[in-house]
């Protein structure tokens, strides 16, 4: 009787700051992950702006998004309080690991953030260029080793659009994969492989330390700050976001998805999320209804073809 | 100012009234979401880091550092006690650890790990705080091929956890390799061992293995002795506090430990686990007394969990260096460093002294609080040990299910959970060692891995696994550490056998 | 692990039990050979591709299923201490039931149940005390974690009808 008791005050006290929707953000991976990172500071401005009074993230790790994608998809159907992260790599997870459930099956609300990828090689590289890279890659694709994350992902996904813009075919790349950004960084510090590609998050402290040099970005215009040129600019017709989203459940009437689109909407806007962004280092690329899906189906037809000559998608 | 006096004026802050009481909190609620079983400082950080939002800089970053600590701790206990660890890092805890609270001494086992701990990480955080730009350069020399030669170091110390049986041993070894397998391969982005299960494309949770082995295999078999067994555990024979022989086979242990966990834990690819496997081996090595080992020895505590909490400081070496998160429970503290503004890299003790020395400050308190926390609580905790059997091991499996759950609330998860519990139930039955599965489950990818990363980056040339010093050291003593006890074994292989026999009696 | 009080060599006769995990071992190092065997071998540019380890793990296995018939022939395992199935059931039957009721019942309903099954295990059999018990203990737990400390676990109708 005297827990009850004691769970009934706890109860009561916790009930206090009830303001609108609550909201569980699905993040389809461990702890520490740009996904996670999302779906907690989506958390914190939620809470901070009264768009929400009771947020719970939920880890629901496994397969480059594509098991809480599933899950979501088959066990919050309808349930408008419910959202999922994701991002491009989902996209690449969901055609490698042969997804039966794709982004078709949940509801994209909104573009929230996104990164550009980065080419860097050691300090001590001989390469001084892009253009040398390229070369060297033309050359002899084996003897360019390229540090990255897992097989499948954006950064390996960039290098093969890279190889095939510059015509060597991508099945030949020596990609190695790392399992998270922090080791292949030190891969590449360490001079144990020619060249590095991740985003540009991962490598910023280093190239403003000098230890790495910057070589190309991959974004279609240069970008504000940085001292590097595009992938394009050198010729290759590559540009690869790294972006992340949100997505409601499956099922929704029309006035839940505007619902949850105008919750979004308010957070974007918010003080405190452009704060977050700006000390996490994430680039604003909101983008929401009928523009993202266009956007979004675009990217999904372009992996696909460069997953298969990679090799990865049959 | 010079660096002891940026350290002294952080000091100085953290150890005002109310950074204390901030301290202590943070480490009472690391150590009670970390003391679950499945759920490691990772979760424990990214859980309760938003807690510290509300408070101001200093007294949130102090507060963390008592999290991310007091997360770090909460497995040891449950790894002694209820033979159930909590993170990966605190199995080899559980293997003497455990049989030393069952002879009813939890309470020198709980202080040799605190006091242990304490040690190492006032130790391993000064050395971040004086030679961790030193540390960082060796750190990186470390490519593929150098990684691969520590696996196979930590391979042949495996064998020291094999038991009586070689054939036993190398079977749950490789049982623990198979499960390996299971997933994505990483290089090649295949599915092996899936059998189309999109839950088994990550592979096999290492602590879901842990927990299932030890905690649920382990109740199957005492519930399996029906009145068999022991009645009641003695929870307290002799003192509850540590006496003068255990001091004195603690303290170089617990040096040790930190000499082998630092460095180990400052490697962009080293991991906790592997420092205290090379810990327990090494202590089991320079033992006087071998036949303690695996009946209860202190030295096989005091050394791992010494060598686990340096090697969590030893992490934060590359993060504050080269701002390079190594493991997810660094990717999150990076995460938190962001919020307070505090930038990692190469540049960050240069440009942002006071908040690195304010953080290392904070680190030495939080470790002290946990000290405080932790050793009038063990004469609580041994005492759990004499609730009735029915109900302690309810409670474990209640605990045990409830960090798996709140890890990952999946119905998989929790298959898993009772088919390796069945599995370590029957291995128990035969006989076979249960630490060389997990062992060779955390091992089995970091060595193919790497082994396929030094070979492509070479595109196939074999020499390049023995063109570096430092990989043809760490090869030569792992030859000789399989060698020469072999050769000792066939010289005395009567006193040995005799000795076996003295300490079954 | 070595309780076995009883010298091994007591039993020198054939060892059936011992037989059938030889005979697990080579079927699981079979299972290894029959998945490796539709992978693309494709090692880039490394010799070692993602079939090589699997093989190497699998001969092995197979290794080791030999020898184990070898012990298994001789009677070389050690004695065996005499299992009760019984309580094993309990605490299996439990673990299952929190498992399959989780979702549904929420996590106070299922884990209660499998408090008090292995309390059963362990011999207190009044279910009609452990049930409620191992109920009321979990929602305290499920209060602390869930609603103090933030861990996500599941929620049921016991949970709904206080939050």
């Amino acid at each position: 009787m005297k827990h009850f008791f004691l769970a009934s005050i706890l109860a009561g006290a916790m009930a206090l700051p009830a303001f609108a929707a609550d909201y569980k953000i699905i993040a389809p991976a461990n702890p520490g992950g740009g996904w996670d990172q999302t779906a907690r500071t989506l958390q914190t401005v939620m809470q901070s702006e009264g768009i929400s009074g009771n947020v719970q993230v939920i880890n629901v790790p496994g397969a480059g998004g594509t098991i809480g994608l599933a899950q979501f998809a088959s066990q919050d159907k309808g349930n408008a309080g419910a959202l999922i992260v994701g991002g491009y790599v989902m996209v690449g997870a969901i055609l490698t690991n042969k997804s039966p459930v794709t982004l078709k099956d949940v509801t994209p609300i909104a573009r929230l953030t996104g990164e550009y990828e980065a080419i860097v090689v050691p300090a001590s590289s001989p390469f001084q260029t892009f253009g040398d890279l390229v070369e060297a890659l033309k050359k002899d694709p084996g003897a360019v080793s390229w540090a990255g994350g897992s097989a499948g992902g954006t950064d390996h996904i960039a290098v093969g659009l890279i190889a095939k813009a510059a015509g060597v075919d991508p099945k030949k790349i020596n990609y190695i994969a790392y399992s998270g950004g922090g080791e292949a960084l030190a891969a590449i510090l360490g001079a144990q492989v020619s060249a590095g590609i991740s985003g540009y998050g991962e490598f910023e402290s280093q190239v403003k330390a000098g230890t790495l040099r910057l070589l190309a970005v991959s974004s279609a215009d240069r970008l504000e700050g940085i001292d590097a040129p595009t992938i394009k600019e050198s010729g290759l017709d590559v540009v690869v976001e790294n972006w992340r989203m949100v997505a409601a459940a499956p099922g929704l009437s029309d006035e839940q998805k505007a619902a949850v689109s105008a919750d979004i909407e308010k957070l974007v806007k918010s003080a405190a999320w452009q704060e977050q962004l700006k000390t996490k280092g994430w680039q604003d690329t909101y983008l929401s209804g009928a523009a993202f899906d266009e956007q979004l189906a675009k990217d999904v037809s372009a992996t696909e073809g460069v997953l298969k000559d990679i090799g990865l998608v049959e | 100012m010079s660096t002891f006096e940026f350290l002294l004026q952080g000091l100085a802050v953290a150890a005002q009234p109310m950074n204390l009481l901030y301290a202590l909190i943070g480490v009472t609620l690391g150590t009670a979401v970390g003391v679950l079983p499945g759920i490691g400082p990772a979760l424990t950080v990214a859980l309760l880091l938003p807690v510290t939002y509300k408070l101001d800089p200093a007294g949130s970053l102090i507060m963390f550092a008592g999290i991310y600590y007091g997360g770090m701790y909460g497995g040891s206990t449950t790894s002694i006690l209820l033979n159930t660890p909590g993170e990966s890092a605190s199995i080899v805890t559980a293997l003497e650890g455990n049989k030393m609270a069952r002879a009813g001494r939890g309470g020198p086992a709980l202080a040799t790990a605190a006091i242990g701990s304490f040690v190492a990480g006032l130790i391993a955080t000064l050395a971040l705080a004086f030679v961790a730009p030193f540390i960082v350069k060796v750190a990186l020399v470390f490519g593929p091929r150098e990684y691969f030669a520590l696996m196979v170091l930590a391979f042949v110390t495996v064998s020291s956890a094999f038991g009586d049986s070689t054939l036993r041993g190398l079977t749950s070894l490789f049982v623990g390799l198979t499960l390996a397998i299971i997933g994505i391969d990483q290089l090649s982005g295949q599915a092996r061992l899936s059998f189309g299960i999109p839950d088994l494309l990550d592979g096999i949770e290492v602590t879901t293995l842990a927990v299932a082995m030890f905690a649920i295999g382990e109740t199957l078999y005492i519930a399996a002795q029906g009145d068999k067994g022991p009645d009641k555990v003695e929870a307290v024979k002799g003192s509850v506090w540590m006496n003068a022989a255990d001091w004195a086979r603690s303290w170089k242990p617990w040096l040790r430990g930190t000499a082998i966990g630092f460095p180990i834990g400052a490697m962009p690819a080293g991991g906790a686990e592997i420092g205290t496997f090379l810990s327990y081996a090494a202590e089991k090595r320079l033992t006087k007394h071998p036949e303690e080992f695996g009946n209860g020895a202190i030295e096989g505590v005091a050394g791992p969990e010494a060598a686990n909490n340096a090697s969590a400081a030893g992490t934060l070496v590359p993060l504050l260096t080269l701002g390079l998160p190594t493991t997810a429970t660094a990717a999150i503290m990076l995460a938190g460093f962001q919020q307070y503004g505090l930038q990692p890299g190469p540049l960050l003790f240069a440009t942002n002294p006071q908040l690195v020395w304010g953080l290392i400050a904070s680190l030495l308190i939080a470790n002290f609080m946990l000290l405080v926390l932790n050793l009038p609580l063990i004469g609580l905790w041994v005492k759990l040990l004499t609730i009735p059997k029915p109900w302690l091991y309810a409670g474990i499996l209640l605990f045990a299910t409830l960090g798996t759950i709140g890890a990952n609330p999946s119905v998989f998860e929790l298959g898993m959970l009772l088919a390796f519990g069945l599995l370590g139930y029957v291995m128990r039955i035969f006989g076979y060692p249960i630490a060389p599965v997990v062992v060779g489950l955390i091992l089995g990818p970091l060595a193919e891995q790497q082994l396929r990363r030094a070979l492509a980056i070479s595109q196939g040339d074999l020499t390049t696994l023995v063109a570096s010093p430092v990989a043809v050291v760490l090869l030569l003593i792992a030859a000789a550490a399989l060698i020469v006890p072999l050769i000792l074994r066939a010289r005395g292989r009567g006193q040995v056998l005799s000795q076996l026999a003295a300490s079954e009696d | 692990m070595t309780d076995g009080n009883k010298p091994a060599s007591a039993t020198r006769r054939p060892d059936g039990a011992a037989f059938v995990i030889a005979v697990v071992l080579a079927a699981i190092a079979g299972v290894i050979f029959w998945d490796v065997s539709r992978l693309a071998g494709a090692a880039g540019y490394s010799q070692v591709g993602p079939t090589t380890v699997p093989h190497a793990i699998a001969y092995c296995l197979l290794g080791l299923a030999i020898w184990t018939a070898i012990e298994a022939w001789r009677g070389e395992f050690p004695a065996r201490e005499r299992q009760e199935v019984a309580p094993v059931v309990w605490i299996v039957g439990g673990l299952a039931a929190q498992m399959l009721l989780l979702k549904v019942a929420g996590f106070s309903i299922s884990t209660g149940l499998l408090f008090a099954l292995t309390a059963a295990g362990f011999g207190k059999r009044k279910l009609w005390i452990t049930i409620p018990v191992g109920i009321v203990l979990s929602f305290v737990i499920w209060v602390i974690f869930s609603k103090l400390l933030q861990l996500s676990l599941p929620a049921g109708p016991l949970e709904h009808l206080f939050f």
